[in-house]
């Protein structure tokens, strides 16, 4: 009973005019200084606990979810708080986005919805659809107020197995913030890493194994194996320069390519009797597959484009990545598991992390100099 | 800017009543101050946009100044915080040495398997594959680094033999390990003879890629001549039958069986494409995860980190999906109690897997 009466007086007192003034004070303050130093350029974040949380609390599992989605649709300008009783609870609610955009991080990722997630009884997914949907219309509603954090939304996963309905509303919300390049705020909608994984294995393999007409065609293999048939006939010498001149450098690669794959194995007299035969046979031209590098399949994640993930942060004391931005992870990204559950998770719990983040830097940065020192010598 | 009490009030007024109570006009008004100035890094794209740019600039001269102060003010605040953060680190950093200090003390293995039993046996569960990261400290005088190295994956087995964990994984990036496999598996066999006197467990030994190195293979018993191994090996290798503890199979992992694996993997598949033997549709999560699995390893319950900090420095990722992690705050070098606490943090902990 005392307890509830503290935190009565404590939210009156913190909701009081001077109060809530200083506090600003104080925050803006703290932001501006915490900019000065070196700023993560992406940031992931697990939102997790709000089911626990609103476990812990006696209240609706999906109710838990609505303060969870504050930290999106609440710091991406829209207020929405459900209901009332909890104001002073998600008073202080992430403003971890707008932190994070105000000191300067360039992409934010956020793990909304994993596939494993439809396991999950059918009320829950479909109330989650629907918060989905109606904070993504909200955006759209007041899509030029975006603008302003020059903030662009997007929507990573398994798009086909959202809802038709709600998909739609994802696409408008992707189209409508388009242009905002700025910043970058990653939802994680249907999403697990492994199935990113494999997606971007299998876009690969089909880049690699898809034969990029436009890149033979100025030259026909036919008329050059035919040229050199005449020429090696013993006539027309002057013909040769003609053909060789601009001929080198698609005719080259091509073969290289030919002798990699190893495929086709077309050799020129396989093609002289396919051209003979008159069959105009597709002649199958990979690209090297040895070729393939860690940013071949960069470029084909979901995240492609976006910086090296620097800060990862998972809250509800759960020290597992759970198929969260695995491949993005697991080199130098600084792992912070809190303690704290998803709704309760504000701009004093992610300040320290910031804090250690900078210190763990500069530490980083002052191991590396005598080290370098000592090559140099 | 958080929202003020007020304005917070009137919209969750509105919220209640389904959004009845303010059109989308009063909303915006509503929300206008909390909203930062717009970017200056627009104003080639509106033209109202570039027009407040404009006023900015004419307004500049007179607050170059305040600005001036005003960053200053932020370098010295950020100044403070960091040096208060370094002092309150160095705290901590002292308060948890020696913490891991006095848990040390308090559970110490005493190279006794039974005593490492004991502390295990009151665990819900264990893990039936055990991962850890160990670091190749000093790189220069690689001699002593690498000696260092050999004698905690030495004792690490040994913990893992001890409590009963069938599978140990052993992460540590440069690989060095993969080059000296006969020597480590000396170093493990010893440390075992070591705990578990006459009759230790066989271990096998194996890298990817590379030919898996048993305790009852020939190479080893003849290396071992001048100590008593080839009998207790053979007695081992009795022992083996029984029960299924008495085994330990070790897998060496480093950098490359990471991203590097996966190119490979991809190479593979983009080659089989181009030859026609594969339709990518046939690329799945589970064809992948079963030749990662083939190759590398499977994927482990628990990951015990030493580091003071959690960074994976480039452990497989496919591998760590729903791992454990486990690390101590600031702890510094190979402990029992890490590895302890490290098996009681994973009995507690639940697995949901989304649901």
């Amino acid at each position: 009973m005392s307890d509830l009466y503290l935190s009565r007086i404590r939210s009156w007192f913190l909701s009081s005019p001077p109060a809530e003034w200083a506090l600003n004070r104080l925050r803006s303050t703290l932001i501006g200084a915490l900019s000065q130093g070196p700023i993560p350029l992406h940031v992931a974040f697990e939102m997790d606990g709000n089911r626990r949380y609103a476990r812990s609390h006696k209240i609706e599992t999906i109710e838990g979810h609505h303060l969870g989605f504050e930290a999106l649709a609440r710091v991406r300008l829209l207020p929405t708080t459900p209901s009332a009783p909890r104001s002073t609870q998600t008073d202080r609610n992430l403003q971890v986005l707008e932190v994070c955009y105000k000191c300067g991080v360039k992409v934010v990722t956020v793990y909304a919805f994993s596939l494993e997630n439809f396991h999950r009884p059918k009320y829950e997914v479909d109330g989650l659809m629907q918060l989905a949907k109606h904070k993504l219309e909200q955006l759209i509603q007041h899509g030029e107020l975006l603008d302003r954090y020059g903030a662009g939304v997007k929507v990573l996963g398994r798009l086909d197995l959202i809802p038709p309905d709600v998909l739609e509303v994802v696409e408008r919300a992707a189209a409508a913030t388009q242009h905002n390049t700025d910043c970058v705020l990653n939802i994680c909608f249907p999403y697990t890493s492994r199935e990113e994984m494999t997606t971007a294995i299998r876009t690969t393999v089909e880049e690699y194994s898809t034969t990029p007409r436009p890149h033979s065609t100025p030259f026909s293999q036919n008329r050059i194996t035919q040229k050199i048939l005449s020429t090696q006939t013993g006539k027309s010498d002057p013909l040769e320069p003609i053909s060789e001149s601009p001929s080198p450098t698609p005719s080259s690669t091509q073969l290289d390519d030919n002798d990699d794959a190893a495929s086709t194995a077309t050799t020129l007299h396989s093609e002289a009797t396919t051209a003979k035969s008159g069959v105009d046979e597709p002649v199958a031209i990979y690209p090297n597959a040895e070729t393939i590098t860690p940013e071949t399949i960069d470029r084909h994640l979901y995240t492609a484009g976006c910086p090296p993930l620097d800060i990862f942060v998972r809250t509800s004391g759960v020290e597992r990545l759970s198929d969260f931005m695995l491949w993005q992870c697991h080199q130098d990204t600084h792992i912070f598991f809190l303690k704290c559950f998803w709704p309760e998770f504000d701009l004093w719990h992610f300040l320290p992390v910031l804090v250690e983040w900078q210190w763990r830097q500069k530490q980083k940065a002052r191991d590396e100099r005598p080290r370098r020192r000592v090559k140099q010598a | 800017m958080p929202f003020l009490a007020k304005d917070l009030d009137t919209y969750r007024r509105d919220e209640r009543l389904g959004h009845r109570l303010l059109t989308p006009e009063e909303r915006v008004k509503l929300l206008k101050p909390y909203l930062p100035s717009p970017p200056s890094r627009s104003k080639s794209r509106s033209r109202t946009a570039s027009s407040a740019a404009k006023a900015r600039e004419e307004k500049k001269t007179r607050l170059g100044v305040r600005r001036f102060l005003r960053r200053q003010y932020h370098i010295f605040v950020f100044a403070l915080i960091h040096i208060f953060f370094s002092v309150y680190i160095r705290f901590r950093q002292a308060y948890h040495a020696v913490a891991n200090r006095i848990y040390s003390v308090y559970y110490h293995h005493h190279r006794t398997p039974e005593l490492i039993r004991r502390d295990v046996k009151g665990l819900r569960r264990l893990p039936k594959h055990l991962s850890v990261i160990l670091t190749l400290e000093d790189q220069r005088r690689s001699g002593a680094g690498l000696e260092r190295l050999l004698n905690e994956v030495a004792d690490v087995a040994a913990w893992c033999a001890s409590a009963g964990i069938p599978q140990l994984s052993i992460y540590e990036t440069t690989g060095i390990l993969k080059g000296y496999l006969k020597e480590t598996h000396d170093a493990v066999s010893q440390k075992l003879d070591f705990y578990f006197g006459s009759s230790y467990p066989s271990v096998s030994l194996r890298a990817p890629h590379m030919p898996p190195l048993d305790s009852t293979a020939p190479p080893t018993r003849t290396s071992h001549s001048s100590r008593t191994t080839s009998s207790s090996s053979s007695s081992s290798s009795d022992d083996d039958e029984e029960g299924p503890r008495k085994h330990i199979s070790i897998v060496l992992i480093s950098a490359e069986d990471g991203r590097d694996s996966m190119v490979d993997l991809t190479k593979t598949l983009a080659e089989m494409s181009q030859r026609k033997k594969l339709n990518t549709a046939d690329i799945t999560q589970e064809l992948v995860d079963a030749e990662l699995t083939e190759s590398v390893m499977s994927e482990p319950d628990l990951l015990i980190l030493f580091s003071p900090h959690v960074e994976l420095a480039g452990y497989p990722p496919w591998q760590i999906r729903l791992t454990e992690i486990f690390h101590v705050k600031d702890n510094q070098g190979v402990g029992y109690q890490v590895f302890y606490r490290g098996l009681r943090k994973f009995a507690e902990a639940q697995m949901r897997k989304g649901r």
